[in-house]
């Protein structure tokens, strides 16, 4: 799954976002592969309370580095991320979330 | 006016069930005496800790929902900092929310309704109604991670 990679333009990263072989790029201007529409997922499931206490559906906003997975990524909206980002912060405080990993 | 607050507890591993309940009784004790109801209590019993709170590695939560004051909560903020075996606590006010969710749902059923008299059908979704849509989809990959994060 690295269709992901390189969203819009944003220069930079030379290479590594171009299409498939076979595929002609204009004079260096990337072809947007396929991409499927990110959708923010509490309001695809009709989500309306973000609670700190349900760590099981926070758990995929912090991955790895225990972090909050940035908007971009994860295509949550602005009014969710932010209550996302209050849980999330709440959990910490309870250490029911890291705040890192080692 | 009364508020509703959620006080979560992480009481030291070390301490006894007696302990725990002891606390329990305790917290009740405060909210009786400033004036206050507790509304529930759900004892989560012994979690592992995301890390390390003085080197303790487990630790029993407690939640309890409260309905009172904030000068109660204030009270009992004060009486959980000062008594050591509770490892960490948070009291959070969650009646202001609670009313924004369900206006959300209210708002959100009213609206489904709406549009569903207005072509001509009843106002609920009857069972078995409806295509099996997008989001009954199992091989659902919209929420999966590209490599990058990983």
């Amino acid at each position: 799954m690295n269709g992901r990679r390189g969203f819009g333009g944003g220069g930079g990263g030379s290479g590594r976002g171009k299409p498939a072989a076979g595929q002609q790029a204009k004079d260096g201007q990337r072809r947007p592969m396929f991409r499927r529409r990110k959708v923010c997922k509490f309001c695809a499931d009709k989500i309306d309370d973000i609670n700190y206490k349900d760590v099981r559906m926070l758990m995929p906003f912090v991955p790895e580095r225990a972090k909050v997975l940035p908007r971009r990524i994860s295509g949550t909206c602005a009014m969710h991320q932010r209550k996302l980002r209050t849980a999330i912060m709440r959990a910490r405080a309870l250490a029911l979330i890291p705040y890192t990993s080692e | 006016m009364s508020r509703k607050y959620e006080l979560v507890y992480v009481v030291s591993p070390e301490a006894t069930d007696e302990q725990v309940a002891d606390l329990h009784t305790q917290v009740g004790a405060i909210v009786q005496r400033i004036g206050g109801q507790i509304e529930k209590t759900d004892n989560w019993g012994r979690r592992k800790l995301a890390y390390e709170i003085g080197r303790h590695k487990e630790g029993t939560y407690v939640l309890e929902v409260i309905d009172g004051g904030g000068e109660l909560m204030k009270e009992i903020d004060r009486r959980l900092k000062v008594t050591d075996l509770v490892i960490r606590h948070l009291i959070v006010r969650v009646d202001e929310d609670q009313g924004v969710v369900e206006r959300t749902r209210a708002r959100r059923t009213e609206t489904t309704r709406r549009r569903r008299t207005a072509r001509g059908l009843p106002p609920d979704r009857q069972p078995g109604e409806g295509q099996r849509g997008e989001l009954d989809d199992d091989r659902d990959d919209r929420f999966d991670l590209g490599e990058e994060v990983r």
